[in-house]
């Protein structure tokens, strides 16, 4: 084991004791808040696994964290008290009452057109099966089609913009199935054999957290198999990973479809946390700002992503609270984001990663230090392998 | 159909105002300028602060806006993207942060709210400008009823369309803008100050998005966010049409303002604006290269 | 005292002693603050809007601190910006209510936003003063809700377009989001009543503004009339487009329930000249209070130019209505705001309005503006009195068949 992956593994460790000791120290309302923000964080992961690794710049990510979180909702918009008080006998959004056509059936199957495709929303597991399989089926195809065609770089990334403002229009536009520009609001708590996961209790903190360490941990075993290398390899020269024998859309696809799955996972526990799901999940700044979550904490670190992630939206909090600042808070986040840009390419995990580096090499080679946390990993992988 | 022809074309007009200073900044220097619309709400702001302040006309407000956008764009050059080239993904990263910058320093009438003081017709609310008595209304040409503001925007387009035209291709500047874009080590090799031409092309970029805000502010209201949603519109124009493909563009923008018309006219606009994108995802996936570009390099 | 760093340094830059003024007072006050919360976007795209809204908040706060607070003690304004994101709005609400236990927020504007906040509201037990005219539908014990609902904006308006008016075909076209829709939906039911028809129901994405199409739609669908549902910013591209595709308003009437001062002001007065728009409040309202507001607001927000319109002065009159519930029920959490509140009154800036014990909505004069050149508004027909508000209004809700009722929803009647 090298230094590097010594502090690598120390630092994972260090997150994950840091994310659980949270709630000995906050009251439900920060432990409310900071699940919200380690949800952010499991963005900043996908974007980290696709940017990062997969060197696909995903500028729609919000479209499979809108996916899960939709998948979710319905579920629990059903299970919702105020969908027992439509005038049915069994639950109906209250939604689809409000834009039903005078004498239409209250009745979930026929209220309108496409209100029989909630019938299944019914079952809670079927929106939590949801909300990983719709963002990893849409994922699959767009990445079939698109990277099948060799299609890179910035094109990529205005297919997948194109993509998330195309269905957020139309769900906007379908109003009566959908809940249009409100979204879903006024949901049930998820309940899991019996527990129910108040979004201000700790009960749902751990839960949150929990996923997130999953995560974390499993993104970072992944991208260190053969075919998280393979990937990395694509990502800096595609055509001599083609030569020598891989298919390399196949292993984009996937972790293309790997970044959708936590994306909806997301999704899903950004319902629970927050109790609502809206079609601004799709906004196209939503999904930018998720990109320089990732670019502020360290693009290439899947830690980094995360803990970028975390930072930006505590430091956010903390300055659109302070009361002189409430205006102007906006434009510090802006500048901030351009001086990470220009000043830290690698972002704040680079930047850690370089002090740690120069600080241990000390009087040894300092060529060592060139060497990015996963990079130096696949080094040994590939030694050991 | 002649009236649908017409709408599609001043559709396609104020498509290409806005793509055409992207065309030059992303399609031939390689930088996506999330803060493009920004520029052009602050060419908008132009237009609204000349009215109250030097009490001139729109007209006026024109190279005013040009001025003032380039101006702008020469700082954000100079400042931010200079030391982003080659950084495509960065630039956008980078401007991104610009445009929120940008825009909460309008709203917040460049931080003087602060002190206290009060800019007319900067701020966070709605601003009017006055639009010539002769550009409202309809123009009869040929037993025909135009708009008539419309079809000065068509005017503006083709005027900015034929001078970025001969600039690009009848210039010295526009010659080295053009080695630059095939080969800057080559270019700066043969003597060209890439620095300068570059910035110089950045601000020329910037005050045709400056040009493009005053002709906005005649049509809808003026607020710190009359850009935001430009942006994309723009980036999907000249992707749609080939980087770096000046004809490209413009045949683009021509392509989808008339989509966008028929389609509106035919079902609604909200279908429209979903077939658009939906267009614009097939031609990538079909056309990678663009509609209408030549291989490069 | 401490509406916010900004105000107050406006009112010193402005030397004003009115505003001064609750500075020192609040100084001088021995008791505890009560806190406040005021929920509006400080930033994005619905700034423009919902800035003014919080302004209207602090200067009602401020005048009430003037006068020596509420119950004895002053009350301070805690400003959270939304960002225009329910999802800001949704975090900031719980910041209020869960972190700093504030019981009372004044906030929200669209539709999006109070729903998204709601249910923290409900669950947490805290009182929401909700000012903007919006879709009813909605029976929360949870919100106060100060603006008008369709039967004020709709119920005497389309009658009137057909009856004074003499129109009788209508293309309704609005933004496309549930207050839009739902408006359609009571003009279709009132059109029919009145016995005039409509051609065509129509919607542009929120935010819209290229209105080439649909207003060409509008010349060729043989319509007389125009209700326009649209909102925001894509309201003044819809009116100057209107104009130069050369329709008169003396032919074609836009007749919105959207359109205020505000946006009247930004598209210039002489597009809008000729159209209506129906309102419980106008600037150009002749009330022995309304000058004075106006002044007032113009003088808070150091702006001798500004605009004052309806959903800004419920934002206002909405913070007086609180203090005398909270004054007659000496409780200042939510169940003491409920009871209090019941059949409230208050002599607002555009007349009497009351908040109902039913369904805690408010009683508002409907009101009919004509907008002249000058920008401002002619008042050519108006109700001689409030009338009671009814949220079901389009699922046949009347004064004698309540469905919100200070039991709640009566889920039985709810049949569409």
């Amino acid at each position: 084991m090298t230094l590097d992956r010594r502090l690598t593994l120390c630092a994972y460790a260090l997150f994950i004791v840091a994310i659980f000791a949270v709630p000995l120290f906050v009251d439900e309302f920060g432990l409310n808040r900071i699940a919200k923000f380690l949800v952010y964080g499991m963005l900043g992961i996908a974007i980290a696994l696709s940017w990062g690794y997969a060197g696909i710049l995903n500028l729609g990510q919000g479209l499979f964290f809108g996916l899960g979180a939709y998948m979710l909702a319905m579920s629990l918009k059903l299970a919702s008290p105020t969908s027992l008080q439509q005038g049915a006998d069994k639950p109906v959004p209250d939604f689809m009452l409000w834009n039903a056509e005078p004498g239409a059936p209250t009745d979930l199957c026929c209220i309108n057109k496409a209100s029989f495709l909630w019938l299944p929303f019914q079952h809670q597991s079927f929106g939590l099966v949801m909300g990983i399989a719709l963002p990893v089926i849409v994922a699959a195809l767009l990445g079939i089609i698109v990277f099948r065609k060799r299609i890179e770089g910035p094109f990529v990334s205005i297919i997948t913009l194109a993509l998330v403002l195309l269905v957020r229009l139309v769900l906007v536009d379908a109003q009566p199935v959908t809940g249009g520009f409100n979204g879903l609001t006024d949901l049930a708590s998820l309940e899991i054999f019996g527990f129910e996961f108040d979004p201000y209790s700790k009960g749902t903190y751990w839960l949150v957290a929990s996923i997130l360490t999953l995560t974390l941990v499993w993104t970072r075993l992944i991208v260190e198999t053969r075919a998280g290398l393979v990937l990395q390899a694509a990502r800096d020269d595609q055509r001599r990973v083609r030569y020598l024998g891989f298919d390399v859309s196949l292993y984009q696809t996937f972790f293309f479809c790997v970044a959708a799955a936590i994306s909806g996972v997301a999704g899903m526990l950004y319902v629970i946390v927050a109790q609502f799901a809206s079609p601004t999940f799709m906004d196209l700044a939503f999904s930018v700002t998720m990109v320089v979550w990732a670019a502020v904490g360290g693009r290439a670190s899947i830690l980094g992503a995360c803990v970028g992630a975390i930072l930006i939206n505590m430091m956010e909090a903390g300055i659109s609270e302070t009361e002189a600042l409430v205006g102007a808070w906006k434009a510090i986040i802006g500048l901030v984001f351009v001086l990470t840009v220009l000043f830290l390419p690698r972002g704040l995990g680079g930047l850690l990663h370089d002090l740690i580096g120069r600080f241990a090499s000390v009087g040894r080679d300092k060529r060592r230090v060139a060497h990015v946390p996963m990079s130096g990993a696949a080094v040994t992988e590939t030694k050991e392998a | 159909m002649i009236d649908v022809f017409f709408i599609g074309l001043s559709l396609s007009s104020i498509l290409l105002l806005v793509a055409l200073g992207l065309a030059i900044t992303y399609g031939a220097m390689g930088v996506i300028n999330m803060a493009h619309g920004e520029i052009v709400m602050a060419g908008a702001y132009v237009a609204v602060l000349s009215g109250i302040w030097l009490k001139t006309s729109f007209y006026v407000a024109l190279p005013l806006a040009f001025l003032a956008a380039a101006a702008l764009g020469w700082i954000i050059e100079r400042l931010v993207v200079s030391r982003l080239y080659g950084r495509l993904l960065d630039t956008l990263l980078a401007t991104w942060g610009v445009s929120m910058l940008i825009q909460q320093a309008i709203r917040l009438e460049f931080g003087l709210t602060f002190l206290g003081i009060h800019i007319a017709g900067l701020g966070s609310g709605l601003q009017n400008v006055a639009v010539p008595p002769e550009l409202q209304g309809v123009v009869n040409i040929a037993g025909l009823e135009l708009n008539a503001y419309r079809g000065f925007i068509v005017l503006v387009t083709v005027v900015l369309t034929a001078l970025t035209w001969f600039i690009m291709y009848r210039t010295s500047l526009g010659m080295k803008v053009r080695a630059i874009i095939r080969n800057p080590k080559m270019a700066a090799a043969c003597g060209i100050d890439v620095r300068k031409v570059n910035a110089l092309t950045f601000a020329y970029g910037s005050g045709l998005a400056g040009v493009a805000g005053v002709m906005m502010s005649g049509f809808k209201g003026v607020s710190p966010d009359l850009g935001s949603s430009m942006v994309v519109d723009g980036f999907m124009v000249v992707v749609t049409g080939g980087l770096g493909s000046l004809i490209g563009t413009i045949m683009a923008s021509g392509l989808l303002g008339e989509t966008n018309a028929l389609v509106a006219v035919a079902t609604n606009d909200i279908l429209a604006r979903a077939v658009i994108f939906a267009a614009v995802i097939l031609v990538i996936v079909l056309k990678p290269e663009g509609l209408f570009s030549f291989k490069r390099r | 005292m401490n509406v916010s760093r900004r105000h107050l340094l406006k009112a010193a830059a402005l030397g004003s002693a009115s505003l001064a003024a609750p500075h020192i007072v609040g100084r001088a006050f021995a008791a505890e603050p009560i806190k406040v919360g005021a929920l509006y976007s400080q930033t994005g795209n619905l700034a423009v809007a919902e800035k003014l809204l919080a302004n209207g908040v602090s200067m009602a706060v401020a005048e009430i601190n003037a006068t020596g607070g509420v119950l004895g003690r002053p009350v301070e304004v805690v400003v959270e910006d939304g960002a225009s994101d329910p999802k800001t709005f949704s975090e900031k609400a719980s910041k209020l209510i869960v972190k700093d236990k504030i019981m009372t927020v004044f906030g929200c504007h669209t539709s999006a936003s109070r729903k998204a906040v709601l249910p923290i509201f409900e669950k947490r037990g805290a009182m929401l003063f909700y000012q903007t005219h919006y879709e009813g539908f909605e029976c929360s014990r949870n919100v106060i809700y100060s603006g008008a609902v369709p039967n004020h904006q709709l119920g005497n308006y389309i009658p009137w377009i057909v009856k004074t008016l003499g129109k009788k075909k209508f293309f309704i076209v609005g933004s496309n989001y549930i207050y839009p829709r739902e408006m359609a939906k009571v003009s279709k039911k009132l059109i029919e009543a009145a016995g005039a028809q409509w051609v065509a129901d129509e919607y542009l994405e929120l935010g819209h503004s290229e209105w080439a199409v649909m207003v060409k739609k509008i010349k060729e669908s043989a319509a007389d009339v125009v209700l326009s549902n649209v909102v925001g910013d894509s309201i003044i591209a819809f009116y100057r487009e209107f104009k130069n595709q050369g329709i008169s308003q003396a032919d074609i009437p836009i007749c919105a329930t959207v359109t205020s001062e505000i946006e009247i002001a930004a598209m210039g007065a002489d597009y809008a000249a000729g159209s209506y728009t129906s309102f419980p409040y106008f600037m150009s309202l002749d009330m022995p209070g309304n000058k004075s507001f106006i002044e007032r607001f113009r003088k808070f927000v150091n702006d001798p130019k500004q605009v004052t319109y309806h959903s800004l002065e419920a934002a206002y009159f909405q913070v007086f209505l609180w203090k005398q519930a909270v004054e007659k029920s000496k409780d200042l959490g939510a169940e003491g705001i409920r009871t209090g509140i019941a059949g409230q009154s208050y002599e607002a800036p555009g007349g009497k309005v009351t908040i109902d014990a039913d369904n805690l909505h408010c009683w508002l004069t409907p009101r009919i503006g004509q907008w002249q050149a000058d920008g401002q508004s002619k008042v050519v027909d108006a109700y001689p009195h409030p009338i009671k508000p009814l949220p079901y209004f389009a699922y046949g809700e009347t004064e004698s068949n309540l469905f919100c009722t200070s039991k709640g929803l009566d889920t039985a009647k709810l049949k569409i």
